[in-house]
């Protein structure tokens, strides 16, 4: 009997989706990307908790996986391979600008610029500031896109701020951010005992799209989700983050690309860490402006290294998952 | 190659359609039948729509290069499509608003082709007609296309005219 299957083909896409889950420092745990849920993976509403990172350009991927013969006998025959050294690395540019794409091609802390104290010594990651606002103890109105701030203190917002939203410092060690690990503090000393440090460094920020009877509407859902009572609100000026520093992001990436017969494939990056600091690429515009040589495209830059996790089918130690959805009534 | 004109009829629908629900008021008359503005200048009669020009206010299709691929296990076919349109902008704005509706249609060119998935299921004429459904397994796979690239605007009397180009694909059958 004839078939009806359709000859499978290379797949043929257009961009790459990049999509961001936080890794659980502390506890060491990524999220993982079920690999059955690439079927009915929604592109442009990704499940919780990944994160629309936009589309990504030149996206590469690196394997440095070594394998080596193992030789016996004289003379020495290859007789078998031994895996010698497991690495892999990838790097893209972001096609758009925002906290999580300049955290994560960053690597490391990337900071709020908070609204300084009036006479505040000048610093480079910004100076003093101005103290946080509390959010309305047992506010029902507050949640992942809402912040109940109350009448009084809703006065010193405006619409269009952007706000840092975390709990005060006091003397934790280690990692610190609601939600994500934004940063690592070894002492309380180094971070002067600031309050405002982990509002510093969170990774939940949101700009204000409403202020109604002291609520503050978000633009978009706070990573960490709803905010607990020990919660406090910053106002942001502008994202600063450094060459140098001390602390790693770490962060669970999921590549989508959508083939144009229906085919889907995707790269699941469990642990992703940066391996270059902060660099931008610069690009012509299209048309007639990339002759000018003036105008250019500032993209963001990251090279990132892949690390372990634990496959739950069968132990093995592995960077990466490459899945694919081939489309319907292909030859498999 | 029957693959060719499944392309060429899928693209003109698609294009068609997402036209059409984009402005609605994007129509034309055609023997006597308002249509949606879009037309594949081959299919209508010869000399009624020059080089797709003559129609003002509507995409004019024109099919140009052939390119086969036939080194996978389906031949990979690019055609490429030339699509014309112009405008003289509105007799009550004695045509001084030619640019700006040269700009709308600009927009919806853009809007119609970029739209995701720029992909459509291959259908037979009889499907495309029939409500534009694919029904036949026959087919099975998607005619796909590239982003829109756009030529410089010209003037021709009072008349404003563009062409773009976009390069579509499918798989031999």
């Amino acid at each position: 009997m004839a078939s009806n299957l359709i000859a499978s083909v290379a797949p043929v896409t257009w961009r790459v989706r990049a999509y961001f889950a936080p890794v659980n420092r502390a506890a060491g745990q990524a999220t993982i990307f079920d690999a059955s849920g690439i079927a009915g993976f929604n592109v442009n509403a990704p499940p919780a908790p990944w994160v629309d990172l936009g589309w990504c350009r030149h996206f590469m991927r690196k394997s440095g996986t070594k394998n080596e013969a193992l030789h016996t006998g004289a003379p020495g025959v290859a007789v078998g391979q031994v895996r010698s050294e497991v690495e892999a690395q990838v790097s893209l540019e972001f096609e758009s600008w925002g906290k999580l794409q300049l955290a994560l091609s960053a690597g490391v802390q990337q900071m709020n610029v908070l609204r300084v104290q009036s006479g505040a010594a000048t610093n480079g990651s910004g100076g003093a500031a101005v103290a946080a606002v509390s959010l309305v103890a047992g506010s029902t109105a507050t949640s992942a896109t809402a912040l109940d701030v109350g009448a009084t203190a809703a006065a010193g917002f405006a619409i269009g701020d952007v706000v840092a939203v975390d709990v005060d410092y006091v003397a934790q060690t280690g990692y610190v951010g609601s939600g994500v690990s934004g940063g690592y503090v070894k002492s309380a000393a180094l971070v002067s005992s600031d309050a405002n440090y982990i509002r510093r460094i969170t990774l939940n920020v949101a700009r204000v799209t409403a202020i109604t009877g002291g609520v503050l509407t978000l633009g978009s859902a706070l990573i960490a989700g709803a905010p607990t009572a020990a919660i406090k609100v910053s106002r942001v000026v502008g994202f600063c983050d450094r060459e140098g520093g001390s602390y790693f992001q770490e962060w669970s990436a999921l590549f989508v690309l959508q083939g144009t017969q229906g085919d889907v494939v995707a790269f699941h990056y469990p642990r992703l860490q940066a391996m270059t600091g902060a660099a931008e690429s610069r690009d012509g515009l299209v048309g007639v402006q990339a002759a000018s040589g003036e105008l250019a495209r500032l993209r963001l830059s990251g090279s990132f290294r892949a690390l372990p996790v634990k496959d739950a089918n069968d132990g093995e130690m592995v960077m990466c998952f490459r899945t694919y959805l081939p489309g319907m009534m292909r030859t498999v | 190659m029957l693959s060719v004109q499944l392309a060429k009829d899928t693209f003109y629908a698609a294009l068609r359609d997402r036209v059409a629900l984009g402005n609605p008021a994007r129509t034309i008359v055609l023997r006597g039948v308002v249509r949606p503005g879009v037309v594949a200048t081959e299919n209508e009669l010869p000399g009624a729509a020059v080089d797709g020009i003559s129609p003002a206010d509507a995409f004019c299709l024109r099919w140009t290069g052939l390119a086969v691929d036939t080194q996978g296990p389906m031949p990979l076919i690019a055609l490429g499509c030339e699509i014309r349109y112009a405008t003289d902008g509105t007799s009550g704005s004695a045509g001084m608003d030619r640019g700006r509706a040269l700009a709308a249609m600009d927009a919806e060119l853009v809007a119609a082709i970029s739209k995701a998935p720029q992909t459509a299921c291959s259908m037979l004429v009889a499907e495309i007609a029939g409500g534009g459904s694919s029904t036949s397994t026959m087919t099975g796979t998607n005619v796909f296309w590239g982003d829109v690239a756009f030529k410089p605007a010209v003037m021709r009397d009072e008349r404003i005219e563009r062409t773009a180009e976009v390069e579509v694909f499918c798989y031999g059958q």
